[in-house]
């Protein structure tokens, strides 16, 4: 049993002179839900057409359940299941039938496999109007349910909450829970909403024009820079003292200090009293992954031409 | 398992109004020149080259001259078209919808998936050009008295026929136009294979046959008419000739597979290089 479901190695695309892609290793093991960030034209959706073999690489290698998918394209897919953003489908068909078409190009599908995944999504009633009559959310269920039928082992999302109402995106978000606890699928999920990711993921990759800029855990977004917040009797002098004794590396506002590496609040609190100064509260700030990840992209913007 | 993706391809296909546009214009169009030469002296050519060359004129304009007779400009014109216009659609609509990359998140082959879209697009051809014999000869059959079979193609065709084997040489005409029906198809779906909008897969085969048909048409290429694709795909036609031109007609018959082989297999090619984005 392969135990990375996804792994890309040193992945590139380019659309003419354009490179949309460059250089992307990842990696995302069994069981993990995974959340792929990026802004518009970071090169998501291409990644996730490459793992699908719908976008052919310029370089590199990406392997899905162990096969390589430029050379055995159905042996990697036959147990994936893929969302798209506004996903499409034959709208003058009813629901089942689109279900039984799209299945059929997966594998043989039984009546009552196609009935238990309806059911699952919550479309039973439903399954045999047009798809036209469908809501929003009627369609995103739909689309869950093509995705659900060969049975997979990863699941890729790409933005499936995009266009849902507040409703239809905490939905989504449920059966995306629903998805990891019942059926213990592997998710990679493309996704805008950081928010949601933050709630979702245990780990996420983040792309920018077309590069990999960081791979981690939740936790590991929540360590790259915790400020504290301190309040003393003069935070100026006090942060001037810390900074000097090598305790922290940075000071923002009238309030934040950024311990330096191995440098805790217990000691810092010590080393001040000791000094006088007494400290009325102390609180490590955790980032949220929206703020990691605004920096992470601060951090990569192009400086202006002069 | 190849059973029932072509299975699926044909409910998505017939599932589509537009796909019965063809299917009504060309009752429409036999109903019109059915009507036209029953009740207007469009048949007085006829019988007067009937007569001229001495045959009873009242025993050969009939039903089956009158279905030969709408045959004619529908085979030429509205066939291709709606040929045209489902064979530019199987792919290039698939990729415009948005169903295409659907499809292909799937552990389908591209080749396979081009292969059961041919089938059911050859099964659509089929089905027209059945339907374009049976309800050519029903309709005229209402207003026209059974009888012989008159063809007359000005410096072409003049053949008289006995009802018998006049029937006979109807249904073969048929089953050598499904020969064309399914090239003009695959000439579509070559282009559909394209990263094109669906209507300019039609618009690119069309222009090819059209272009085609007006150079042949040119003195200076009179000679040298048996390189062009729509010199061959007029085929059919020559099931109405006496004697008929078998050699001509096996020639064609095979250039014609040979063109229906290259289509597919560029289409596949370009489909196969294609990167399939939303």
């Amino acid at each position: 049993m392969t135990d990375a479901l996804v792994e890309t190695r040193n992945l590139g695309k380019r659309f003419g002179a354009r490179t949309v892609l460059d250089g992307v290793s990842m990696t995302v093991s069994r069981g993990e839900i995974v959340g792929l960030l990026g802004h518009n034209g970071a090169g998501k959706s291409t990644l996730i057409g490459m793992l699908l073999g719908q976008v052919w690489p310029s370089a590199g290698e990406v392997r899905v359940c162990g096969c390589d998918v430029t050379r055995d394209r159905q042996g990697a897919l036959a147990k994936v299941g893929a969302i798209f953003e506004s996903p499409a489908f034959y709208d003058y068909l009813s629901g089942w039938r689109n279900l039984e078409i799209l299945a059929g190009y997966s594998g043989p599908t039984t009546p009552a496999r196609l009935r238990e995944v309806i059911e699952w999504v919550g479309l039973s009633g439903r399954e045999g109007s047009p798809v036209r009559t469908y809501s929003h959310g009627m369609r995103a269920r739909l689309a869950l349910a093509q995705a659900l039928l060969p049975g997979p082992e990863l699941l890729i999302l790409d933005e499936p909450g995009d266009g849902l109402d507040p409703e239809g995106t905490h939905e989504m978000r449920r059966t995306i829970r629903r998805l990891r606890d019942q059926l213990r699928l592997t998710i990679l999920l493309s996704s805008h909403q950081l928010g949601e990711v933050e709630m979702l993921c245990d780990r996420i990759a983040v792309l920018s024009r077309g590069r990999k800029v960081f791979e981690g855990s939740l936790d590991d977004t929540r360590r790259q820079e915790s400020w504290v917040r301190l309040k003393t009797d003069d935070f100026a002098a006090a942060a001037s003292e810390l900074q000097d004794a090598g305790w922290i590396v940075g000071v923002r506002g009238t309030d934040r200090v950024l311990p330096a590496d191995g440098m805790g609040t217990d000691g810092m609190v010590r080393w001040l009293v000791a000094r006088g100064r007494p400290v009325y509260e102390i609180a490590v700030e955790t980032a949220s992954l929206e703020e990691f990840y605004l920096k992470l992209m601060g951090e990569r913007k192009e400086p202006e031409a002069p | 398992m190849m059973m029932r993706q072509l299975r699926s391809e044909l409910w998505k296909l017939f599932g589509k109004k537009r796909t019965y546009i063809g299917f009504g214009m060309l009752l429409l169009a036999q109903g019109i020149v059915t009507l036209v030469f029953r009740y207007t002296q469009a048949s007085r050519g006829a019988v007067r080259a009937l007569e001229t060359n001495g045959y009873e004129a009242s025993a050969y304009v009939s039903a089956l001259t009158i279905a030969v007779v709408m045959l004619f400009p529908i085979a030429y014109i509205l066939l291709p078209l709606y040929l045209a216009l489902v064979g530019g659609d199987l792919v290039a609509k698939e990729a415009e919808d948005g169903t295409l990359r659907m499809i292909l998140a799937r552990p389908i082959s591209r080749v396979r998936l081009l292969a059961v879209k041919w089938l059911a697009g050859v099964a659509f051809s089929l089905l027209l050009v059945g339907m374009l014999g049976v309800t050519g000869l029903g309709l005229a059959s209402l207003f026209f008295p059974q009888g012989g079979l008159f063809v007359f193609v000005p410096g072409e065709l003049f053949t008289v026929l006995e009802p018998g084997p006049g029937l006979g040489r109807y249904a073969a005409a048929h089953a050598v136009l499904c020969l064309k029906a399914i090239t003009v198809l695959s000439l579509a779906f070559l282009f559909s294979c394209l990263n094109v909008k669906p209507a300019a897969a039609t618009i690119l085969a069309l222009s090819v046959l059209f272009v085609n048909a007006i150079l042949m048409q040119i003195p200076f290429f009179r000679d040298l008419q048996p390189w062009f694709l729509t010199y061959h795909l007029n085929l059919w036609q020559s099931m109405f000739a006496q004697p008929i031109p078998w050699w001509r007609l096996t020639e064609s018959a095979f250039l014609l597979f040979g063109f229906n082989a290259s289509f597919c297999l560029v289409g596949a090619m370009i489909f196969q290089a294609r990167d399939i984005k939303s």
